[in-house]
């Protein structure tokens, strides 16, 4: 019930908190289905889509995430000042996030050396969006059902 | 857990299922409009673009019957003015968004017939992948759900 009893001054920090969420979540399953897909067909047909991939990831998903991580702190810094009292939920937002900013950066570097059709990284990257796509259904989860309170 | 919060567990998550797949089709679709591609390079954007329909078609589904679910368990009015403007918007954003999935069908079965032809771009796959019109209606129908997601958040007239 927290939307009924929420301050005006909260607003703005979750609109962009969750708006960088959604669309860390679509340029993340943007990157796994380029991914996959650059993996089938011929080497020019791997090699744009791997290239594609790379500026998706970089250019896209890497600001989305920047977005939701920094809005985070943001209404975090509000709505439990000084960091008191924090409920297990918010807990989870770190457990995934952190280890999340590491898998962006992963498949950033990556995406870079798996430009070219020869070489074989490229095959990890989409699974990497996939186990982050996971972590960010587990987040959405424990931000909005907010379980246990 | 209560009611209310598997509610708006689901209802949030019709959320990121909407809002994600339309990130996914404005990527796609962006891709392909922003460089002079040869036509196989079109169709197999467009061809991607299929993985995003059933995320928004699930997301369309979510956000609209539970949302609907929530506003009478929570006990918010359906005349409420963020909840009727909510409603409109996703009418319209989902009838601009059929609209231009059509287009894209089209223009994705155009380039893929170009691509068996050679693989040479034409006059009319060209205007199609740039047509002012569709762009907007394209672009109009996805910014239309984040302006839902803003009224979500700030709940004008509460």
């Amino acid at each position: 019930m927290l939307a009924l009893v929420r301050p005006d001054s909260w607003n703005l920090p979750l609109f962009l908190h969750v708006l960088g969420a959604t669309l860390t979540f679509g340029t993340t399953t943007t990157v796994a289905v380029v991914g996959f897909a650059g993996l089938q067909g011929d080497r020019e047909r791997a090699a744009w889509l791997r290239s594609l991939n790379f500026w998706v990831a970089f250019g896209l998903l890497v600001p989305s995430f920047i977005l939701m991580r920094g809005t985070a702190l943001w209404i975090l810094d509000k709505e439990f000042p000084g960091g008191h009292n924090e409920p297990g939920w918010v807990s989870v937002g770190f457990a995934v996030s952190e280890p999340g900013a590491l898998l962006v950066l992963l498949m950033v570097i990556l995406a870079w050396f798996g430009r070219s059709p020869r070489s074989r990284v490229a095959v990890a990257i989409p699974w990497l969006a996939s186990i982050l796509l996971v972590g960010l259904a587990i987040a959405w989860y424990a931000m909005s059902a907010k379980p246990g309170s | 857990m209560s009611l209310y919060q598997w509610l708006l567990f689901f209802h949030v998550t019709g959320a990121f299922f909407l809002i994600g797949g339309i990130v996914v089709a404005g990527t796609l679709n962006l891709a392909a409009i922003l460089k002079d591609r040869p036509p196989s390079q079109v169709a197999t954007l467009y061809g991607l673009i299929r993985f995003a329909v059933p995320l928004i078609g699930v997301g369309l589904l979510l956000t609209l019957a539970i949302g609907l679910w929530l506003v009478h368990n929570v006990g918010y009015s359906y005349g409420d003015t963020w909840i009727v403007l909510a409603i409109v918007l996703w009418v319209v954003a989902s009838a601009l968004g059929n609209v231009d999935g059509k287009y894209q069908r089209q223009t994705g079965e155009l380039a893929a017939r170009l691509a068996a032809e050679g693989d040479v771009s034409s006059p009319e796959l060209r205007a199609r992948l740039r047509n002012p019109r569709a762009l907007v209606i394209s672009y109009g129908s996805g910014l239309m759900a984040f302006a839902v997601l803003g009224l979500m958040i700030w709940k004008p007239g509460v």
